[in-house]
């Protein structure tokens, strides 16, 4: 969108800059906001909020391990973030990415455990991957298909489809992929260490995280450089342009929402073979909401979802921390992601204006 | 109900104008508007579009605040703006696009209008709507929906909402019969004469000459923002005076376009054959539809508002199927959407382009090339300074005065995106145009340079279906006419061998104009 | 055996039931709100608390209703002073419920309390079989039933259902009309949040007497689609949240029963037969979704 870069002839250098620092100003206060009021909050319920948020900066950048964390987090967050951000491109709503998360974990798992447990590294990984990418976008296809042919809005198909594929998880993990030897537990076998992503020395950090940053790449290639790109810009900005400039509206909706799926599925599959090894009920679970939000904190901007990715993992790690330090249930940093997003949404009219 | 003013019985005026004027920006809308309305008579204000009518009525219904002058209602000065004011002082306005919601009835949209509080007496209600449809001649089912009606039913109901309206004794019609048909604009005319004998004062803004020769009382003129000429039945007025003073120095001869110099006649490109058109809720909205496009030929489509010029236009593009009957461009039946039509050589310059072609966020020249300039890959992506170029060496551009191509289009003016569509298409010379309302919005320079160029693109071959609301236009530019009236499409008829009187006959079905 | 599960649609629905009442006013008026669930965890954990403190269940029925409308006011702020996206508001909110909840949540997750209990209308639930199935229920049921009845008679038969239905249709004609539509849809987003507030305390106080985290389960979710489902009408709606009830009480039964079917896929059954349902209306098409709701639902408002 270089074209757009052209400023108002009409505007002076300095005016530009004025607003330019104005907005930014705005923009750091929206930031900081929610901040202040979730710290707010924890004092009032007598927690100290700066021992938080210290160690939740020191956690992230104060040794390799927890920086490790933080992106391993960061990581699920960023290709669902993309699974929520390629679609909202093209002016659908998806917030299947925690059901195509699931999906992709379980088909991935099944192939692992089924048929890639003899297989080398080098052939099983990649087959992984595309097993989980296949699941993602199996259930992604069924979101698309009730778009396309059902007319259905995909924000509630695909919310619906979540809680769907978790019991489908489930399902599995209490049955057909249950592991023979776990007393029990529902949970899946073992895959095989041959299928486990390299790992970075003294963290758990693994080869995942580049391959999601990869993927935000390829996105913001594909959104910005290319024709098909340029369609699905068009789309999302006005349909009824996009129907009469003759572009195939119903393909260019299942292709956002089924490449959505293969990301958030990817996202499953690194769960497994990067952390877990196994699938549980919970594997991946939140992901997909919380990359629904950081692709909301990066207006859709494949590179800066990187960065919305990395602030959400830094929270989601200091939800464990506000766990074990505090007694905190882990998941009222939710409140703080909450906070964060309300403030982004409400100012965002300012921002269009 | 009636509006006999006992509390200012001797008043000889319900409502009186003195000196109105408003501006906005430059142009100056009205001038000096000196206006009564008196008790149990018609006054009719008549005037060509853009003459200052509308503006006017405006301020007499609270809309616009007067920039200068002053309104006086039972003897002393009022303030009608904003609109509620003006219907708590008894002023009713019965709107050309109707004031209504679709999914509601037509009972729900009266109480909404006219009651208050959140309770709601129907029965009630009900007899006051059957009591005066009964005296007025309005009638009306209550319980249809207003999607269901059509317009001489909705305009109805907007008169009954008027009249049920508590304190009503001014009512303001806007260009009242342009939604009717020739039966309808009987039976309203007998209507203005009911509530004239009611003691009502009615403002009847038209531009149609013979209804105000049929029931006026008072007779004010506009032009250019001014009152040009006055008269009432004791001083007398006839037709010919008030062409003169509507016109000035305008003559109402068509302009014919110079003849083409062909032989014969041309091929045809587009054809539709015993077409059947549905509208948004499956309603039929046009029926046994003949239609050929010629190459080189711009064929003109005249007709009151709302008559299907928007669903035939989106047929001929693909945006709505035909549901019945045969469509072909070059010979060939064409299946699918508007990639098909495009791949055709159809193009379509739609007649609300802010809504249906400005993509928010994107410049000038990304909108060139939807349905205009090719788009040139380089690799995987789109040559952009190639369609650079292409667009700055475009004589047709350049004539139009298209803005600056990499400023934003969701920040043009209206006017600037009718330029931006419109340079699209002549741009791309399809083989067949669709084009709605070209001069909608545009300056009398702009317009003009578009009419030319459009002609220039029919000389070149391309054929072209024109949408307009103004017949001067059609008359100049078309080499035939079609004419939309009664759910068909009449015609065609040769500009040579009509006028327009006889086409805006054809219009209302041989009545007015 | 039957009976049970037409018993246990009414017990387990009237919670989506009532939140897809609040939902229906809401979009009626032009606002669909996926914070409905947000709303709905709320009102289940704000009416189990009071209900705990005071021991009295209608209190936690009036503190409910009022938590439901403070996350649904979040909702018509954002959305109609702010200007944000309808969907993407709904969903953040959702977000947000669930850890306030479990937050707020947390030393009330082991409690028991008395809550609201089946009253039996005497006679009447002695009929064989009807009797039991609709006579025999919590007084939040019985007032439920008796909601949807005089929703529609609001709705449809009172000038302020006009107002509101307007305002989801045509908000300049309300504006002409000299009402101020969005103070309207502000009443209606409150109301809705507060009748799913309630639809919570259903839930909490009176079906599982208990509070669990995230204990909505996406009834939320479910109810924002029923009421698409059901065209936008009231006893559709009521229809619709019955036979997500019923899907629910089958598992139970189908578990006393020991039949040979996966608990995991009866737990999916609601949501399916939701989308189900769905796709069964949008196949006979009509045209009456109110127009400023199909704006949002085609995503041509807001970014």
């Amino acid at each position: 969108m270089k074209q757009q870069a052209a400023a108002l002839p009409l505007q002076g250098a300095s005016d530009i800059w004025r607003s330019r620092v104005r907005s930014a100003g705005v923009q750091a206060a929206v930031l900081l906001a929610p901040f202040v009021l979730y710290g707010l909050f924890l004092l009032a319920n007598g927690v100290n909020p700066w021992t938080l948020y210290v160690s939740m900066i020191r956690s992230t950048f104060g040794d390799l391990y927890g920086l490790g964390e933080v992106l391993l987090k960061a990581t699920p967050i960023i290709l669902t973030g993309l699974a929520a951000a390629l679609p909202a491109k093209a002016g659908l709503v998806n917030v299947g990415g925690e059901g195509q998360l699931a999906i992709g974990a379980l088909f991935s798992t099944w192939f692992a455990v089924f048929y890639l447990d003899q297989m080398s590294a080098w052939v099983g990984i990649p087959l992984m991957l595309l097993a989980g990418a296949l699941g993602g976008a199996v259930w992604a296809g069924i979101t698309a298909a009730l778009k396309v042919s059902g007319r259905l809005n995909e924000t509630i198909t695909s919310l619906l489809l979540n809680y769907v594929a978790a019991y489908t998880v489930s399902f599995f993990v209490h049955g057909l992929l249950k592991d023979p030897e776990s007393f029990n537990w529902p949970f899946s076998p073992e895959i095989s260490p041959a299928l486990r992503l390299p790992i970075l020395d003294g963290t758990r950090l693994h080869i995942g995280f580049a391959v999601a940053i990869a993927f935000a790449a390829v996105v913001w290639f594909v959104l910005a450089k290319t024709r098909v790109g340029f369609r699905i810009r068009v789309l999302g900005s006005n349909r009824l342009a996009a129907e009469r400039a003759g572009f195939n509206i119903n393909r260019t909706y299942v292709a956002v929402l089924l490449a959505g799926g293969v990301l958030a599925g990817i996202a499953g599959m690194i769960e497994i073979a990067g952390i877990e090894g196994r699938l549980r009920p919970e594997t991946g679970a939140d992901y997909g909401y919380l990359g629904f939000l950081a692709a909301m904190m990066a207006w859709n901007h494949p590179v800066r979802l990187i960065a919305t990715g990395f602030l959400l993992g830094m929270i989601s790690v200091a939800g464990n921390t506000l766990e074990i330090g505090s007694g905190l249930p882990s998941s009222s940093v939710h409140i703080l992601m909450g906070l964060v997003l309300f403030f982004i949404l409400g100012s965002r009219r300012q921002k269009e204006g | 109900m009636k509006p006999y003013d006992s509390e200012h019985p001797y008043q000889p005026y319900l409502l009186k104008a003195t000196g109105l004027t408003k501006r906005f920006g430059a142009l100056v809308a009205n001038q000096g508007i000196d206006l009564e309305v008196k008790p149990g008579s018609i006054h009719a204000i008549l005037g060509e579009n853009g003459a200052g009518k509308s503006t006017l009525m405006k301020m007499l219904y609270g809309v616009y605040e007067p920039d200068e002058g002053t309104i006086e209602m039972d003897g002393g000065p009022v303030a009608l703006h904003p609109p509620i004011r003006a219907r708590a002082k008894g002023i009713g306005m019965v709107f050309q696009d109707f004031r209504l919601v679709p999914a509601l009835t037509v009972l729900d949209n009266i109480a909404l209008a006219v009651e208050k509080g959140w309770r709601l007496n129907r029965s009630r209600l009900l007899a006051r709507i059957e009591e005066v449809s009964a005296k007025y001649g309005l009638s009306i089912d209550p319980d249809a929906y207003v999607w269901q009606l059509d317009l001489g039913q909705r305009q109805r109901l907007e008169i009954v909402k008027v009249l049920l309206a508590p304190g009503t004794r001014v009512i303001i019609f806007d260009e009242p019969t342009s939604v009717l048909v020739p039966q309808e604009v009987e039976a309203f005319l007998r209507m203005l004469d009911l509530l004239r004998r009611d003691r009502y004062g009615i403002l009847l803004i038209t531009h149609k000459i013979n209804e105000v020769m049929a029931c006026a009382d008072e007779v004010t003129v506009l032009r250019s923002g001014r009152i040009v000429y006055t008269s009432d039945r004791e001083r007398g007025f006839d037709a010919r005076s008030l062409v003169d003073a509507m016109m000035g120095d305008k003559t109402l001869k068509p302009v014919a376009k110079p003849p083409s110099g062909r032989e014969g006649e041309a091929p045809v490109l587009l054809q539709v054959e015993n077409g059947t058109i549905a509208g948004d809720h499956g309603e039929t909205v046009l029926e046994n539809v003949r239609l050929s496009l010629r190459k080189g030929e711009i064929t003109g489509v005249a007709g009151i508002s709302g008559s299907g010029q928007r669903e035939l236009a989106e047929v001929l593009f693909g945006l709505r199927k035909l549901s019945g009957g045969k469509l072909t461009v070059g010979g060939q039946p064409i299946k699918g959407g508007p990639k098909a039509f495009m791949e055709a050589g159809v193009s379509f310059v739609s007649e609300d382009p802010i809504k249906e072609s400005v993509v928010p966020g994107f410049s000038i020249l990304e909108h060139m090339v939807l349905d205009g300039i090719p788009l040139r890959a380089k690799g995987v992506g789109i040559d952009w300074s190639h369609i650079r170029k292409a667009l700055d060496g475009s004589a047709e551009a350049k004539a139009l005065a298209l803005a600056e191509a990499s400023r934003r289009a969701d920040r043009l003016s209206g006017g600037n995106v009718q330029r931006m569509v419109l340079s699209r298409a002549l741009i791309r010379k399809p083989d067949v145009l669709i084009v709605s309302y070209p001069s909608r919005g545009l300056d009398i320079g702009t317009t003009h340079t578009i009419q030319q160029q459009l002609i220039e693109l029919a000389r070149q071959g391309t054929a072209i279906l024109l949408f307009s609301e103004d017949l001067d236009e059609l008359f100049k530019l078309s080499d035939r006419l079609v004419v939309l009236s009664g759910k068909r499409l009449l015609g065609p008829y040769l500009p040579a061998e009509t006028d327009i009187s006889q086409i805006g006959r054809r219009m209302l079905k041989g009545e007015s104009a | 055996m039957i009976a049970d599960i037409l018993t246990g649609a009414l017990r387990s629905g009237t919670s989506v039931m009532l939140a897809s009442q609040g939902e229906l006013v809401s979009e009626r008026a032009g606002v669909i709100n996926l914070g409905t669930e947000g709303a709905m965890l709320a009102g289940a954990l704000g009416g189990f608390a009071v209900t705990v403190w005071t021991g009295n269940p209608w209190l936690g029925v009036l503190a409910g209703g009022f938590c439901g409308m403070l996350i649904a006011a979040i909702h018509a702020f954002l959305v109609l002073t702010c200007g944000a996206n309808q969907l993407a508001t709904g969903l953040t909110i959702m977000f947000f419920a669930i850890g306030l909840t479990s937050f707020f949540g947390r030393e009330f997750v082991s409690q028991r309390i008395v809550g609201f209990n089946p009253v039996p209308i005497p006679l009447l639930s002695d009929i064989p079989f009807v009797g039991g199935i609709l006579f025999n229920h919590d007084p939040l049921t019985y007032l439920s039933i008796a909601l949807v009845p005089c929703l529609w008679y609001a709705l449809f038969r009172k000038r302020l259902g006009v107002i509101l239905r307007a305002a989801g249709e045509r908000e300049e004609v309300l504006f002409a009309s000299g009402i101020n539509p969005k103070l309207v849809r502000y009443l209606a987003v409150l109301a809705g949040g507060c009748l799913a507030g309630v639809g919570g305390v259903q839930l909490s106080v009176a079906f599982t007497h208990s509070w669990v985290e995230n204990m909505t389960q996406g009834r939320g979710v479910v109810a924002v689609a029923l009421v698409i489902f059901a065209s936008w009408k009231p006893a559709r709606a009521m229809l619709g949240a019955y036979l997500f009830g019923a899907a629910q009480a089958l598992q139970l039964t189908v578990q006393q029963m020991g039949w040979p079917i996966s608990t995991f896929f009866l737990f999916m059954v609601p949501y399916l037969l939701t989308l189900a349902a769905l796709l069964v209306v949008e196949r006979r098409k009509q045209s009456v979704t109110p127009e400023a709701l199909g704006k949002v639902l085609a995503g041509d408002t807001g970014g």
